[in-house]
């Protein structure tokens, strides 16, 4: 996971959006790697609309 | 999984900073701005200083980023106004010594600040929390240099420790600027 530009700024701004957050997959990932992932969507989720 | 110093970190006081930003306006008549950015992550603010003589009598923070960022924003926004420029470089010095985990002097109260300090355990944020006031002390500097007079070190009961100063420059090297 990454966050931020990407190094891709004029796309953010064609987005209209500031950052980003950007999953990706690689060959090592597991079910557990996406798991956590969603652990922590759900935990920011929590903390950003409570 | 644990977020337990993620709850920390994003306690009620920073987000509610994050969600109603103080002094979130532009100024109708300032002497100074400064811009300050993390194009790495996207974050940015600009400051709007109004004087009166040695001391900040009207500021507006205008930012754009994330909730540490825009956080550390409104605290500035609330803490600064009314200092001296020696002051509110010595609180910006302060607040990164915080975050650096260093000990900090006992007569400078950090505010809600504190509760910012949680950004320690988060490294690569350091830079979200420092760059509003990163971006004061270039204010400060230009302002100085702007031709007021009131150059540093010339005024008397001025308690601001230069080297502090240096080292929060150095600082902004490590986040990225």
């Amino acid at each position: 996971v990454r966050a931020g530009h990407h190094c891709a700024q004029p796309l953010h701004r064609l987005l209209g959006v500031l950052a980003t957050c950007r999953a990706s997959f690689g060959i090592y990932s597991s079910a557990r790697d996406v798991q956590a992932l969603v652990d922590g969507i759900r935990a920011a989720r929590k903390v950003f609309l409570r | 999984m644990s977020f337990g110093s993620l709850d920390s970190l994003y306690r009620e006081v920073v987000l509610d900073h994050h969600r109603h930003p103080r002094k979130n306006r532009p100024l109708g008549d300032y002497d100074v701005q400064a811009s300050g950015k993390n194009p790495s992550c996207g974050d940015e603010v600009t400051l709007q200083l109004k004087f009166a003589g040695d001391r900040i009598a009207d500021i507006g923070v205008i930012s754009h980023g994330c909730a540490i960022s825009t956080s550390s924003g409104s605290m500035l926004a609330d803490l600064a106004d009314g200092l001296t420029l020696g002051e509110a470089e010595k609180l910006a010095a302060v607040f990164r010594r915080a975050l650096r985990g260093e000990e900090t002097p006992a007569e400078v109260d950090l505010g809600d600040l504190e509760a910012l300090t949680g950004v320690r355990k988060f490294p690569v944020r350091i830079k979200c929390a420092l760059l509003p006031w990163v971006t004061l002390l270039d204010a400060v500097l230009s302002h100085r240099r702007g031709g007021d007079g009131s150059l540093p070190g010339s005024k008397a009961g001025d308690d601001q420790p230069e080297e502090l100063v240096v080292q929060l420059k150095d600082g902004a090297d490590e986040s990225e600027r």
